[in-house]
């Protein structure tokens, strides 16, 4: 008893073993390469070998399409996880200096007396986007877009990470902290709403998201209202729309109440 | 020698048995997956007949996924596309609005982890891997709104992702495809 | 023979205190997210409990379970002592080291991503690391079986290789196999990523290497349970295996089909070609084939028993089964979920029929039937029978055994059939809560509820089972004398050399393999252009 004797056609269990492996590998391989491809009726393939390729799974690229004209200058920005994700000392030193003429309105520390965003410790790729956005167009202020335009890439990178660098503080606006509402724990399901912490960072950031505690009430609520009434559209493919339309206005209101209220180091400081 | 008979024939006896009913069994399984091609072709069931890349960071940018493309658009030859992304946590459009009784491709694609699009009450049911494009046949023979939920863990958001799909009356469809553009019920 | 009592001890402890663990951590699921919990505020908590159910489940107690099983068998039905012991424990460590590993990150809530992995998703480097030890530990035993074989055949030149023995090794060669698929994604292209080596991954490929592990792992799993169907269960209810030759049979189809039918968990994909998709769904349906026979023989088996016993008439001789026997009640039980599981299985086979469920919470009421019910039944039976061998005690408690069996039975019927009903619905998989309060859910609630009241029922047995088995260890002394298997009616005298080794069914397998998965793998490896960004869990 060896291989020698089993690995052989005179061995009938190797025969009808590998016989009828080969034989249904070779019929069902003809179905499915060939005679189903051709049996649906609703598609074409130009040739037999079209067939046979897209049954095997050739990677093609999409034929290019005819697509509407935006109508509205929408973000440009491409984000992954890695955008921005290992700054260096010069890099945060360049953005301090830069960062000078923003402390107007946004705080000497990144944290604003007023109603704009407070920046210090926010996540580098926020700031990264909003700062393209605003150059492109694809987000406007009339305040903030003549600070932006003239911003070069490296430019807005070093912002970006001399603010995410800096320390998170207490904001501006002390009131009493607000019990969490429903909207921001739960979310609401069947309206397509997750929990505002899976991508506003106390449960995961997703890229591009800002942490929201501390923030400005009223600067929230604006921001709210105008995704759902689709006057602020630089949320890529709608991201952010989707959310804030099906939002009812007291939600809106209970959310950005809820966050302005929170003190910042609910999340973990940038490391 | 009779105990070595009978036990001889009794083996033989338990092999013819046990033949006949392997060949039951393979008769099933044969039977079983010609019914399966049969219903596929003739359901027009069958999985999408090519592979189609495309990189999910930059859909946003060009190609057949950007905003202004997403939704329902009445084709030519009187058929409807539908485009449609998932993302952490949400598809866009959110509502997603065909006419009824009407064939229906369906592509879509994910812009960063994989999803999943089922449309309850139906049998459409496709994974969106990011990088790939999906693409399925469907048609509704029943208006109405339909839920649509995310079906693939998608991270900490998931039980979040449902979408809606409205099934509506084919001249109601028709008259609001007149002002060209791409079609959907979010909002409404 | 069985000398390496404490080996096979520790394996099977260590299994069933993690499946305790794990079972636990079900039944929660099972409360949280139904109508009769309330909704979680931190829904990680849940993915997180489901990554280390799944994780526990999956890999490491039914890894454990074959292992122990698979000494005791060496042992026992070659009557020859474990070569390799030391070898043994050093599996058996790799194992504990790898579960803690991976354990940790996944309750600091660094590694939600399901066992199942998902790819862009990408969590803590310790948890893949973790899940790769494991693997490794269990290898180990794959190579201690074979050699085992091995020598044993030296010493018996020609001879027949005890059934039990026979499938023993069958199923690691499985296990040594179809771990490559998960091994290939780990290794070339999850830790990578974990590690911060790379920071895209192909999420598409990741879901072919997956699929060639998921489905044959089901089969490696399955394998204790049908050696117990072949070598425990006619024994212990007095019978006669019905046909050596047809257990042979099946357990190297087992080995030849397990394997390239993967992707049937791939058919909504779209980075898959449909012609693909029809191969694998046409081994797929092979894959009943040693089903249906094993079916058949066992019947016949236990029907044997039942005659020898007494039993009369066409149906008349099940009355004279030997009901109040453990192992008659868990072969019933099981045979029951088989049916029903597999009857699932046929469904989820077809392209045509699997879209209307695919992902849905029928896919979960389907592996718990089969898994959960129908080959875990067979752990506790498995256990049970071996206990007083390797305690040298007795299990006296035999009515708390039934009732342990029947809780079992009833809580996992109770939990899978509104699972499987609401999966019909529409229902998916995987959510930490759902809005039952909609109208538009709001019908899918009483079943949740039935569903989440099984998985206390099944927290009760597993309880039970843990119990018994713990007294067993504090029973009064009685010898139980050599491990036997079942005898068949006609012991084989010789055996043709291809039902004798396994070198042509493995031969085959690969081959199925390389023809089935080759292909595709290499087409989206080389291809280019299709890795995405990775997206990192519990980013904050």
């Amino acid at each position: 008893m060896s291989t020698r004797d089993l690995f052989t056609f005179h061995n009938r269990h190797f025969s009808i073993g590998v016989g009828i492996t080969a034989a249904i590998l070779i019929v069902t391989a003809i179905a499915g390469f060939v005679v189903l491809p051709f049996a649906q009726p609703w598609v074409r393939f130009s040739s037999i070998w079209d067939a046979i390729c897209s049954a095997a799974g050739v990677a093609q690229r999409t034929a290019s399409v005819t697509v509407p004209e935006q109508a509205n200058r929408l973000s440009e920005v491409v984000l992954t996880s890695h955008t921005l994700s290992r700054p260096s000392q010069e890099a945060i030193g360049r953005g301090a200096t830069l960062a000078q003429r923003c402390a107007i309105c946004h705080g000497p520390i990144g944290i604003s007396r007023a109603d704009s965003p407070n920046l210090a410790g926010q996540y580098a790729a926020v700031i990264y986007k909003e700062l393209h956005d605003f150059r492109s167009g694809a987000r406007t202020n009339a305040v903030m877009s003549p600070f932006a335009v003239n911003l070069t890439d490296d430019e807005i990178a070093d912002l970006s990470n001399y603010y995410a660098y800096l320390p998170r503080l207490p904001a501006y606006h002390p009131t009493p902290q607000l019990p969490k509402p429903n909207i921001v724990i739960y979310g609401a399901p069947l309206r397509g709403i997750a929990p505002c912490g899976a991508c506003h960072g106390s449960l995961d950031n997703k890229t591009g998201s800002p942490w929201l505690e501390g923030q400005s009430d009223a600067y929230m609520k604006a921001q709210l209202q105008a995704f759902a009434a689709g006057e602020r559209r630089n949320d890529i493919s709608q991201q952010m729309r989707n959310i804030a339309r099906a939002m009812t206005p007291q939600e809106i209101e209970a959310a950005a109440a809820y966050y302005a209220s929170q003190p910042p180091d609910v999340v973990k400081a940038v490391d | 020698m009779s105990a070595q008979e009978t036990h001889g024939s009794s083996a033989e006896v338990a092999a013819r048995v046990e033949r006949r009913w392997a060949t039951i069994a393979v008769i099933i399984i044969v039977g079983m997956a010609l019914l399966a091609a049969f219903a596929g072709i003739h359901q027009a069931t069958m999985p999408q007949p090519r592979v189609e890349t495309t990189d999910p960071s930059r859909i946003h940018l060009s190609g057949e996924f950007v905003e202004s493309n997403l939704g329902s658009v009445l084709e030519a030859n009187g058929n409807v596309t539908v485009r449609a992304i998932g993302q952490q946590y949400s598809f866009t459009p959110a509502c997603i609005v065909v006419p009824v009784d009407t064939p229906i491709t369906l592509r879509a694609t994910s812009a960063d982890v994989v999803h999943g699009i089922l449309i309850q009450g139906t049998n459409v049911n496709t994974m969106l891997v990011p990088g790939y494009i999906s693409e399925q046949l469907m048609r509704f023979t029943k208006t109405g709104d339909y839920l649509m939920p995310c079906q693939e863990f998608c991270s900490f958001g998931h039980e979040g992702m449902w979408g809606k799909v409205k099934v509506i009356d084919k001249a109601d469809f028709a008259n609001r495809a007149k002002g060209g553009g791409r079609l959907s019920c979010v909002g409404q | 023979m069985l000398v390496n009592r404490k080996l096979i001890l520790a394996h099977f402890w260590l299994a069933f205190a993690l499946f305790g663990v794990a079972l636990t951590l079900g039944a929660w699921q099972m409360f949280i997210r139904s109508p009769i919990g309330t909704w979680l505020s931190n829904p990680e908590l849940y993915y997180r409990s489901l990554t280390a159910h799944g994780t526990v489940m999956g890999y490491v107690f039914p890894t454990l379970v074959a292992m122990g099983f698979g000494y005791a068998i060496s042992e026992s039905a070659l009557e020859q002592r474990l070569v390799g012991v030391r070898w043994a424990w050093s599996g058996f460590w790799l194992i504990v080291i790898g579960s803690v590993m991976a354990v940790i990150p996944i309750a600091l809530g660094r590694a939600s991503v399901l066992y199942t992995f998902y790819p862009p998703l990408i969590g803590n480097l310790f948890y893949y690391l973790g899940v790769v030890l494991v693997v490794v530990g269990s290898w180990i035993w794959v190579a201690l079986m074979s050699i085992n074989l091995r020598l044993w055949r030296k010493a018996h030149p020609g001879a027949p290789v005890p059934l039990a023995m026979f499938a023993n090794v069958a199923g690691s060669y499985l296990w040594a196999w179809t771990a490559v698929g998960a091994a290939l994604e780990l290794l070339l292209q999850i830790i990578p990523v974990a590690a911060g080596l790379k920071n895209t991954i192909d999420a598409g490929l990741g879901r072919i290497f997956f699929s060639w592990t998921l489905h044959a792992i089901v089969y490696f799993w399955l394998m204790p349970t049908y050696i117990a169907y072949y070598t425990i269960v006619p024994r212990a209810i007095g019978g006669r295996v019905y046909s050596d030759t047809m257990a042979r049979i099946s357990f190297i189809l087992f080995l030849v089909v397990a394997m390239p039918i993967g992707m049937h968990h791939t058919f909504a994909d779209p980075q898959v070609g449909a012609g693909f998709k029809f191969i694998h769904s046409a081994f797929t349906a092979l894959v009943a084939l040693p089903t249906l026979l094993t079916v058949f023989t066992i019947c016949a088996s236990v029907e044997i028993a039942a005659r020898l016993r007494g039993g009369r008439g066409l149906f008349g001789w099940i009355r004279a089964l030997p009901w109040d026997n453990p192992m008659m009640l868990a072969l019933a039980f099981s045979f029951v979920m088989l049916g029903f599981g597999g009857a699932g299985g046929l469904i989820n086979m077809s392209y045509q029929l699997d879209a209307s469920i695919h992902n849905t919470q029928w896919i979960t009421g389907h592996f718990h039937l089969i898994f959960g019910g129908a080959i875990v039944i067979m752990y506790f039976a498995i256990a049970y029978d071996l206990w007083p061998h390797l305690t040298g005690r007795e299990l006296i408690d035999v009515r708390l055994i039934r009732s342990q069996l029947w809780l079992w039975f009833i809580g996992m019927i109770v939990t899978t059939f509104p699972w499987h009903w609401v999966g019909i619905l529409g229902m998916p998989r995987r959510m930490a809560y759902f809005d039952f309060g909609d109208p538009a859910i709001a019908p899918q609630a009483l079943s949740v509820i039935f569903s989440a009241i099984g998985g206390f029922i099944l927290l009760t047995s597993g309880i039970l089972f843990l119990v018994i088995l713990a007294r067993g260890m504090r029973a009064p002394q009685a010898d139980a004398g050599a491990y036997r298997f079942a005898l068949a009616v006609h012991q084989p005298t010789t055996v043709p050399v291809a039902l004798n080794t396994h070198a042509l069914w493995v031969a085959l397998m690969i081959a199925l393999t390389i023809t089935n998965y080759g292909y595709p793998i290499l087409n989206l490896a080389t291809s280019g252009g299709t890795s995405v960004p990775a997206v990192y869990v519990g980013a904050q």
